[in-house]
């Protein structure tokens, strides 16, 4: 009764044209004629088989490593300091949020003009006498991915802070308390109390990042439409690219599975390994 | 958790200094491109291509006055808003309403029904694209607001139970039995208190429903032809195709565009400030 | 409470827009009973859009009981809706259509109309141009816009750099590349970023060193075992090792912004770039004066001498207009044979908005540039229509991605003829 309202709007608009996605996949269909000409798993080996794709999807991965290893400590330093009593800390955090706020279109737009050679990031650097650090940001093959991935931490950085801040709501000033009055430094109040009473939003956080790595389009796709050659790629720019450009929608869709059964895969066992831990962690919480 | 005894005490605790230097450093790169975008609206392109990094001179106001006055600006506003409020008034009801059995009833399936509903957030809406645009004919809703809500808010409903639920659990059941003893029923206790303490939780994803709805650019590319229809992140893909050689209007059109979600933003971030305390002390 | 109230709100205002959102779609439901046109174009700058809103409404008056519902959608959004639209059961009347393999595959889908019998009368009246809406000899589109891609130049930079006259054939491009780099002058800007103008060079040199034979059966049997394929990428190979573009040229857009290709040369910050007849326009658009800058001129992609194609062969393509399986005939033809009319096409040349395709009204251009471009037109033995366009999109796009590699060098001459045949095969 509760659950009807949601399970009928997901299932109308979510599942039934995902279902019918699935079934376009298995076919060799430019989005015009009938579907008719099936080719069952053909398009799936194709797109394993296309190197242009297993880099897009080498891409992806790489993504996933870079935000958790740099975005967590950054997001995690931010919401604790920002946590703090200090002046001007509600400013911050609207400041920090802003980004999360704008359009990925707005964000391209902005970090293009900000890229371009001579532009203003190379006229800072070379302002501070940096002038030997300028790169071609966005043309140079080796460089362009992790340029994009500056942008994008810029991007989604204030949603990893919303989301500690939150948790660190949950964490009672009386554990801080006590802790200070058994001795504890900052320190080791942080690393005994904060992080453990911060674990389930940071696993949700982790696993919302890495989904959205492996989704990740908009930006790269207005910034660099993938390339120079393939050299930004993701698996939804490459998929776009075959849909959209090519008409292949039928091989598009096989790649719009694949990339779904990577994110079904991974968050299962995401779900088994790390998230179980969550359903024990809510009742102790409580009790604490 | 052992492991950090060893490494403690190593650090000597923040003080406020370093704090606000870091804190100023952030709040530089974060603000350098945006304000980039708000001064460039004040520039003449040929300001711009000149001097891509210089301060306005002289200030030029018509970029942003020549939005202001266009009734596209303000027309493409208003349907983004009720788009926004449809979806995210959908959403966050409906979620609501299944994050409280999925978070706290007892009942066979419920981890495979939560699991059901995190499917949803593995798919990008391109993914489902032409197959929706398919439904939503047959259902008479293309051209319509609705019907660019009405699939927001569906891919929505993931991401919003996944953040309501652990909310939910975490308030004390005893609270429940009072409630039960009170003779609340079911539906009384979820509107009269879970509701209520649930609200930190329920503001966050109001918030970013409504953002989420605000930056679509797929759902309402396929579905909204008429121009008069339009919300606008088209309206700034169509504004930069038309001006695109004017960067100074596209900057000031795109400045105007993000200010109504950054003022929503800042009159809503209150309230995730203003505290969990209620529902997790309590 | 605020949640409530919010809630409430949301339940309302869903409620009240239900009703008022689905009595709107009704009434819109009911379009079917009058002969309406439903116009899809892409003109949404620039004089089109004026020249449009006349041609309809001097149409309806011609035509009483017509009604056309122009729809102008941007050019990329055009793109990615119009396969839908034309896959749904309402699709629209009249649509751009750009010929050569798209409108192939919209054929076979069996989209679009067959217009043969309606434009009979007057197709010869554009000459050759009618050619590239054709599949199997029938007519499916009009042209009405029909250009060819050659060299925009800077004529004082030429000047300056010691070039005295366009070059006219390939080792003269090499010399004048050299000598502008030697005076310090970008010699060429490419937006490598959109991937079709580095296919620009390679169709070109291609159509400059195939046989016409060659190059027009590639669109039907799609077989590149041709050598002279894979030496038109060894020529581009030779032309990337002298590095005649600007810095940082993969990222570089076509069109957008003043640091677009188009942008740099208009801003006189290279000295040339290999585009279609459009470009005056988009570089008008990028100067800080919105002028079509003065020392702007235009030369024909050089001849490779000893080669099989005939001299002067060159690339182009247009725009057209198809109608849909489901327009209201005759009245769709008769919307596409008034665009075509003299009184329109001489308003196409005389405003700017494109290169008329009807003969006898070349005189209405009047950009002396565009004129050349015109002139070379009318005379050339041969026009390939671009190789993405000629081809299916599929093997279209495969061809534009495989050069983009060798641009960004990943990919060898013989490398890229091999990808466009695999994506051929697949065909």
């Amino acid at each position: 009764m509760f659950l009807a309202p949601a399970v009928a709007l997901y299932v109308i608009f979510l599942i039934v044209p995902v279902v019918q996605a699935v079934r376009y996949s298995t076919y060799d269909w430019n989005g015009l004629g009938a579907l008719s000409d099936f080719v069952g798993l053909d398009n799936y080996r194709e797109a394993f088989g296309d190197p242009a794709f297993r880099q897009a999807m080498e891409h992806n991965g790489i993504l996933v490593a870079l935000s958790l290893v740099f975005q967590l400590p950054l997001a995690l330093g931010v919401a604790l300091l920002l946590n703090r009593r200090m002046r001007g800390r509600g400013l911050l955090r609207v400041v920090f949020f802003a980004p999360y706020v704008l359009s990925e279109a707005i964000t391209a737009v902005i970090f293009l003009q900000l890229l371009q050679p001579d532009g203003l990031v190379d006229e800072i650097l070379r302002g501070m006498g940096l002038g030997a650090l300028v790169q071609l940001w966005l043309a140079d093959l080796g460089l362009v991915f992790y340029t994009l991935f500056v942008v994008i931490t810029w991007k989604y950085i204030g949603f990893a802070i919303i989301l500690f801040l939150a948790g660190l709501q949950g964490v009672p000033d009386e554990l801080h308390e006590a802790a200070a009055m058994d001795g504890a430094s900052s320190w080791q109040s942080l690393r005994l109390v904060t992080l453990p009473l911060l674990g389930p939003t940071i696993r949700i956080w982790a696993f919302l990042t890495i989904i959205g790595s492996i989704q990740l389009f908009d930006i790269v796709w207005i910034m660099t439409l993938g390339g120079p050659a393939g050299a930004s790629s993701t698996m939804a720019t490459y998929m776009v690219d075959q849909g959209v450009n090519s008409y292949r929608i039928g091989y598009a869709t096989s790649v719009a599975v694949i990339l779904f059964a990577v994110c079904f895969v991974f968050s299962i066992l995401y779900q088994v390994f790390v998230l179980r831990r969550d359903v024990r962690g809510g009742t102790t919480r409580m009790a604490g | 958790m052992s492991r950090a005894q060893s490494r403690a005490g190593s650090t000597a605790p923040f003080a406020n200094v370093p704090v606000y230097v870091v804190a100023l450093l952030l709040t530089v790169i974060v603000l350098v491109p945006i304000g980039f975008v708000v001064l460039g609206g004040f520039r003449t392109t040929g300001q711009i291509a000149a001097d891509p990094v210089g301060l306005p001179d002289p200030w030029v106001r018509h970029n942003y006055v020549s939005v202001l006055t266009s009734s596209a600006f303000w027309r493409q506003l208003g349907n983004s808003m009720i788009v926004a409020a449809i979806a995210t008034g959908l959403v966050v009801s409906v979620s609501a309403m299944a994050a409280y059995p999925l978070s706290r009833m007892q009942f066979r399936g419920r981890e495979a029904l939560f699991v059901f509903f995190t499917f949803g957030l593995l798919f990008p809406v391109a993914v489902a694209a032409l197959p929706l645009y398919l439904l939503l004919r047959q259902l008479g809703l293309l051209e319509s607001l609705l019907g660019v809500a009405l699939p927001e808010a569906a891919f929505a409903i993931p991401i919003t139970i996944i953040i309501l639920r652990p909310f939910m659990r975490a308030i004390p059941a005893e609270l429940e039995d009072a409630a039960a003893m009170d003779g609340c029923g079911r539906f009384g206790f979820f509107l009269l208190v879970l509701v209520p303490l649930s609200q930190p939780a329920l503001v966050t994803v109001t918030i970013l429903s409504v953002i989420t709805s605000w930056n679509n650019f797929i759902l309402p590319l396929l579905v909204l032809t008429d121009p008069s229809k339009w919300t606008l992140p088209l309206g700034v893909a169509q504004y930069s195709s038309e001006h695109s050689a004017d960067t100074a209007a596209i900057l000031a059109f795109t400045t105007l565009s993000m200010v109504p979600a950054l003022l929503f933003f800042l009159a809503a971030q209150r309230r995730i400030v203003g505290g969990l305390s209620g529902a997790v002390k309590g | 409470m605020t949640i409530w109230k919010l809630l409430g709100l949301a339940a309302l205002i869903t409620a009240a827009a239900t009703a008022l959102l689905t009595t709107t779609t009704a009434s819109a439901g009911g379009k079917e009973q009058s002969q309406t046109l439903v116009w899809w174009h892409n003109v949404t700058q620039g004089p089109g859009v004026k020249l449009y809103k006349d041609i309809a409404a001097e149409f309806q008056k011609q035509h009483p009981g017509i009604t056309i519902k122009a729809v102008p959608l941007q050019n990329e959004q055009f793109k990615t809706k119009i396969p839908i639209a034309l896959q749904s059961d309402s699709p629209p009347d009249v649509f751009q259509s750009w010929g050569g393999g798209g409108l192939v595959d919209q054929q076979k889908a069996g989209k679009v109309a067959d217009l043969t019998k309606y434009v009979k009368p007057w197709i010869k009246s554009i000459g050759g141009t009618a050619a590239g809406w054709q599949v199997n000899g029938k007519q499916y589109a009009v042209p009405y816009s029909v250009g060819v891609v050659g060299f925009w130049y800077n004529k004082q930079l030429f000047k300056q750099a010691g070039i005295a006259s366009a070059p006219k054939t390939w080792p003269q491009f090499l010399a004048a590349v050299a000598k502008l780099k030697q005076a310090g002058i970008t010699p060429i800007a490419i937006g490598s970023k959109d991937e079709w103008p580095d296919a620009f060079y390679w169709d070109y040199l291609a159509t400059k060193l195939c046989s016409k034979p060659v190059m027009q059966s590639s669109a039907v049997t799609y077989n590149f075992g041709n050598p002279c394929w894979t030496r038109a990428g060894e020529y581009v190979q030779r032309l990337l090792d002298a590095g005649p573009f600007q810095n940082g040229f993969l990222a570089t857009p076509a069109q957008q912004g003043a640091s677009s290709s188009a942008g740099l040369v208009a801003n006189g910050k290279a000295a040339m770039e290999l585009q279609g007849h459009w470009n005056p326009g988009v570089m008008q658009a990028l100067t800080p004066e919105n002028k079509v800058p003065s020392f702007l001129g235009w030369f024909p992609f050089p001849n490779v001498p000893g080669s099989k194609a005939i001299p002067g062969s060159l690339l182009g393509g247009g725009d057209g207009y198809a109608c849909s399986w489901k327009a209201p005939q005759p009245a769709c033809a008769q919307f596409l044979a008034y665009i075509d009319s003299p009184s329109v096409q001489r308003r196409v040349g005389s405003t700017g908005f494109g290169l008329p395709v009807r003969r006898g009204t070349e005189n209405s251009v009047k950009d002396p540039n565009l004129r050349t471009v015109l002139k070379f037109r009318s005379t050339s033995p041969f026009i390939q229509l671009y190789l993405d366009q000629a081809y299916s999109a599929e093997i279209g796009q495969a061809l534009n991605g495989a050069i983009a590699k060798q641009f960004a060098g990943k990919a060898t001459p013989a490398q890229v003829v091999a990808e466009i045949q695999s994506a051929a095969k697949r065909k």
